[in-house]
């Protein structure tokens, strides 16, 4: 089932010079798809708009039946949630109240959080495996452990489509490992679309990927597909040979001194 | 590094803070400049239409401007925002001062039009402050202090100019530096609504409050709707301040002390954070209240004074942390 379709999308912050131009794509249930592609392709800009940040210009993005412009802020948020490149951990706030943070779209004006809430807290809680630091402060956390908390409250958000601006960017190589592994078995509850610049990590994990490049999308679909020496070289100009290795289709690539 | 409490540690520090204050508004009642025995006092006009509204009076005015504290700290993401140093406060008198002055102190919906003309300057003078510090952008922490002090000065002097024409300077004092000496029931019914409007709005958009800790754009992806909770809750902010300044005059630094302490305690959570500054704002009006009533009995030292004293100072202190912490 189609959870996201984007068709000749056009966004961006001026009118006359938009970032995105007619960005097409589609996303399925259970999908960890990787968006791609060198500095300022729009990688992010794209997540901006699909969360709801940034009104765009043209174009179409359904969310299951519904036209994603057209379902206000609270509706939205209960169906996308976004995991920014860095967030700000809340001095004195502990690790579960920041998950709870995740519930606000379900919170009635005057209640507070219920079972459901909770439930919902407990479950990201354990899917993100952060049962040990629940009531630790969050700014006593590593870099690693703390983006398991971010993504734990998109989680505790319950979203049907999971955003993560570059979610291994300030990792060391062993929780990017960790991370991908944890993001690639969270699909199978969630479609995932993360933004990365590590090629090498996407192509291994993502089911999809797609190559941006200057607003526009040089090539999309499965890692195979589309890590090839001559996309590399469209999108990057570097010349990369790319090397699989047998049996299943986990591609690695080796870049050309 | 705030420690975190459990539920049951929670429950205590709000029955310690409920029975400390009743324990101190009790107490307060015993002392003034006028020394009467319990059972004279009893049975004197001086505690039932004197010290007793005024103690109560202290009390709501410290709900009132330690929740409007807790909301501008909030709201505009400042910790150092407070509606006596964003000058908000002397908006208010203004509006207060000028409603007196021309006598027109008509009844707007069952309400005085003092505490309704206090509000729109309030509102006026946080609109100027809040734009003024979004010139450059983003609107720091310090260059929104800055552009409260330049309000506040020019309020100041427009609330003397306005004292000194209507030819009354007695009041001068009262407006400048806030005091409860003339607090009556009538002040205290006066205040009410607004505390229970004020309190309750702030308690049930803590939800809003606590997503705004993420930053502006998380809380959009959370649903928030953030201009118009920033909007509704500045303006439940400067009503709530409006109310105080017009019964009791320019009281600073209780905005800005009592969210700071508890967030000590309790941690930032507003759920928690709203309800137990509501009761220290309370208890430490009451507390300057007395010292104000005795400190040079039998002289009064306008409570304004008393708080500038403990507060302007408070407030150094914390600026000199923001630098050393290099934010």
């Amino acid at each position: 089932m189609t959870v996201l379709n984007v068709d000749k999308l056009v966004a961006g912050y001026n009118v006359k010079k938009p970032i995105l131009k007619e960005v097409s794509f589609s996303v399925d249930d259970g999908e960890f798809v990787g968006i791609v592609g060198p500095n300022g392709s729009g990688k992010t800009t794209l997540l901006r708009v699909l969360v709801g940040l940034l009104p765009y210009f043209s174009g179409e993005i359904t969310l299951g039946p519904n036209q994603l412009n057209k379902l206000d802020r609270r509706e939205l948020a209960r169906r996308v949630a976004f995991v920014p490149q860095m967030m700000e951990p809340i001095e004195g706030f502990t690790v579960e109240e920041l998950v709870l943070l995740g519930r606000t779209p379900y919170f009635e004006r005057f209640s507070f959080e219920n079972e459901d809430d909770n439930d919902a807290v407990s479950w990201a809680i354990d899917e993100l495996k952060i049962d040990n630091l629940r009531n630790r402060s969050v700014t006593e956390l590593s870099g690693g452990e703390f983006q398991r908390v971010a993504i734990a409250r998109a989680l505790a958000q319950e979203p049907r489509l999971m955003l993560l601006d570059e979610p291994t960017s300030h990792l060391d190589i062993r929780f990017q490992v960790t991370l991908c592994k944890l993001l690639k078995k969270l699909r199978s509850h969630r479609s995932i679309i993360a933004t990365f610049h590590d090629l090498n990590l996407a192509s291994r994990f993502c089911t999809k990927l797609v190559l941006l490049k200057n607003g526009e999308i040089i090539a999309s679909g499965r890692p195979s597909e589309v890590v090839t020496p001559e996309n590399i070289w469209k999108a990057y100009r570097i010349k990369v040979s790319v090397k699989k290795t047998s049996g299943n289709d986990k591609t690695k690539y080796v870049l050309l001194p | 590094m705030a420690k975190k409490l459990t539920k049951k540690d929670e429950r205590l520090v709000l029955f310690g803070l409920i029975g400390s204050l009743f324990l101190i508004m009790l107490i307060s009642l015993f002392i003034g400049s006028v020394l009467m025995s319990p059972a004279q006092l009893w049975h004197s006009e001086i505690l039932w239409q004197i010290r007793l509204p005024r103690v109560i009076l202290a009390a709501l005015i410290g709900i009132l401007l330690s929740i409007s504290g807790v909301i501008l700290q909030g709201v505009l993401r400042n910790p150092l925002a407070d509606p006596y140093i964003l000058g908000i406060s002397a908006g208010g008198a203004v509006g207060a001062a000028i409603s007196i002055a021309i006598g027109a102190q008509f009844v707007v919906f069952g309400m005085s039009s003092v505490p309704v003309s206090a509000f729109i300057f309030a509102l006026i003078a946080v609109f100027i402050v809040y734009k003024l510090s979004q010139v450059a952008g983003r609107a720091a922490p310090e260059t929104l202090i800055l552009a409260g002090v330049a309000l506040s000065a020019f309020a100041s002097a427009i609330l003397a100019l306005i004292i000194i024409v209507s030819g009354n300077l007695q009041t001068i004092y009262f407006w400048l530096l806030g005091s409860l000496s003339s607090a009556s029931w009538s002040n205290v019914i006066t205040a009410v609504p607004y505390v229970l409007i004020g309190a309750g709005f702030a308690y049930f958009f803590s939800k809003e409050l606590n997503a705004l800790l993420l930053g502006e754009e998380m809380a959009i992806t959370l649903g928030v709707d953030v201009e118009k909770t920033r909007l509704m809750l500045v303006g439940v902010s400067s009503l709530m301040t409006a109310a105080a300044v017009s019964v009791s005059g320019l009281i600073g630094f209780v905005g800005l002390i009592v969210p700071h302490f508890i967030r000590l305690i309790v941690g930032p959570n507003h759920k928690l954070l709203v309800p137990y500054s509501a009761l220290s704002g309370a208890l430490l009006m009451v507390i300057a209240d007395a010292i104000s009533r005795t400190v040079l009995s039998p002289i009064e030292v306008p409570i304004g004074v008393v708080m500038a004293l403990v507060g302007a100072p408070f407030f150094l202190y914390l600026l000199r942390r923001r630098r050393t912490e290099g934010k």
